[in-house]
């Protein structure tokens, strides 16, 4: 079952638009959504959590247009925003006090568990939580009213690398079961590499690749030679770095010519990311 | 809805604004005072806080992840300022007929704490809400215009009713001459001024709903 399905939504702003953009999530999987900052990364998020009107297409959770089942659609919904908070000075259990009672189905004796589970002290005020407290409060809130499809912007920004394992270990628990789905925006692509199922890239509000992980990985190759056998690829090249050693660049897979006196390697998400925003560069 | 206006009520307000009325209130005691500044302090002082409030909670972006619609998002927030202004309304009666009976023999140059007068601050307040409310649900987070307009407009009409009650024979007579002693009159004007409020009130509320649909969060 597709759990999101985002469909040809297009935004305009006065700097910056959303360009068509599609992807889905399949029920039980973590989709990362990586791009650089200001890429489109929330302002999609966004779109999805109908937060702003899209110009054109649609946006469907679990079948459901979001644009009309809002309501109904955001009491399955979980979310995680890393660099928003609300209401610091409240303490926990105040603010639990409050947003449980908007919930068909919420679960006292899961938030209980998840509070344990989290370490969460509920007499803390939000503001006294660490960065990475803050987003297991959230997906303990999350949680405990039964939310199928998580959204998680930029969940792991500004934590330690300890901290941030801890919650990329958390999220795999979270699909184990093949019940909840997960959309993970960030730019720290490593994270990436080590929890999640499906890539969506987006660059310039426009999406450059949605696919299992590995296999979008694979469209794309890391080329380094000297750089007299720069000039027969550069056309070809999505972008490139040249030094006293020769050149490096990435290239699309199907692109490679396959007589070229070149060396290929797999490159990692980080890469693909860095060479398509040096594209980006090269415009300007 | 219900949901809604207790998480106002919660997180919201603080505590510091449900004191607030009995404290302002306590200014109806002042023999002969402007009494319709007791109840523009709600305007002044409450309804600016508690939007500044929302604005540094964040709350806009809060209340919208919650399952709740935007109209009843709106609902809620006109409910909490008709909640408060009703309470300071409600206290500054009372306090207002602790007034009269204290002073029983004052000749009052500004209006009296008639039941009349309170329909004129009931006026008072539709206009602060037509204004404030509309205003505010331009951005739904920005309350600074909003709140310099909607109190100058609500003062604009105390004054000038103020100025009406001095210079013109006939409302001076009506609200601190014979007709301050007749509760037909005085209960009419109390009603008219009820509904004015409620009907400006509304008006406030269908057009901020109109404007938050629009508002990009």
């Amino acid at each position: 079952m597709i759990m999101l399905d985002v469909k040809n939504v297009s935004k305009k702003f006065e700097h910056f638009q959303l360009d068509n953009v599609s992807f889905q999530v399949p029920q039980g999987y973590i989709m990362g959504f990586i791009g650089i900052n200001g890429a489109g990364k929330t302002t999609t998020i966004k779109s999805i959590l109908n937060l702003i009107t899209v110009d054109s297409g649609e946006i469907q959770i679990m079948g459901k247009n979001v644009a009309i089942h809002e309501a109904e659609l955001k009491q399955s919904i979980g979310y995680a925003f890393g660099n928003v908070d609300f209401y610091t000075r409240s303490r926990i259990r105040t603010l639990t006090k409050v947003v449980k009672t908007f919930y068909d189905n919420w679960d006292d004796e899961a938030y209980r568990r998840y509070v344990r589970k989290f370490k969460l002290i509920e007499d803390k005020r939000i503001a006294e939580l660490s960065t990475g407290m803050k987003v297991k409060y959230s997906l303990a809130i999350a949680l405990s009213h039964g939310a199928k499809l998580l959204i998680l912007d930029e969940p792991t920004s500004g934590l330690d690398p300890a901290a941030r394992d801890d919650l990329l270990d958390i999220f795999r628990e979270l699909v184990q079961d093949g019940e909840i789905s997960i959309l993970f925006s960030t730019h720290i692509t490593s994270d990436l590499e080590k929890c999640a199922d499906y890539i969506t890239y987006i660059h310039e509000g426009r999406i450059v690749g949605s696919a299992e992980k590995d296999e979008f990985i694979d469209t794309y190759r890391l080329v380094n030679g000297k750089v007299e056998e720069l000039e027969g690829i550069k056309e070809r090249l999505i972008s490139h770095r040249v030094n006293s050693f020769g050149f490096t660049g990435l290239i699309r897979a199907d692109e490679l010519p396959p007589s070229a006196a070149v060396n290929v390697a797999i490159p990692n998400l980080e890469e693909i990311m860095v060479y398509y925003s040096k594209k980006e560069a090269a415009h300007v | 809805m219900y949901n809604l206006l207790m998480k106002e009520l919660r997180l919201g307000v603080s505590p510091w604004f449900y004191a607030l009325p009995f404290v302002t209130g306590a200014l109806m005691l002042i023999p002969g005072w402007v009494y319709f500044v007791v109840t523009l302090y709600v305007c002044m002082i409450t309804i600016p806080n508690i939007f500044a409030g929302y604005k540094s909670q964040n709350d806009l972006m809060f209340t919208n992840m919650l399952p709740v619609s935007k109209k009843d998002i709106v609902k809620s927030k006109v409910g909490i300022i008709v909640f408060l202004e009703l309470l300071h309304v409600i206290v500054a009666v009372v306090f207002g007929a602790v007034s009269l009976a204290l002073y029983p023999n004052i000749e009052y140059i500004f209006f009296k704490p008639t039941a009349g007068f309170w329909g004129l601050t009931l006026i008072m307040l539709g206009i602060f809400n037509v204004c404030f409310i509309p205003m505010h649900y331009k951005t739904a987070y920005k309350y600074g215009s909003a709140s310099i307009v909607s109190i100058a407009a609500a003062f604009l009409f105390a004054a000038g009713a103020e100025w009406l009650g001095i210079s013109n024979a006939f409302v001076r007579d009506l609200f601190k001459g014979s007709g301050a002693d007749d509760w037909g009159i005085q209960l009419s004007v109390l009603l008219a001024g009820a509904l004015v409020f409620a009907a400006l009130t509304i008006i406030a509320y269908r057009a901020a709903c109109k404007r938050f649909k629009k508002v990009e969060i």
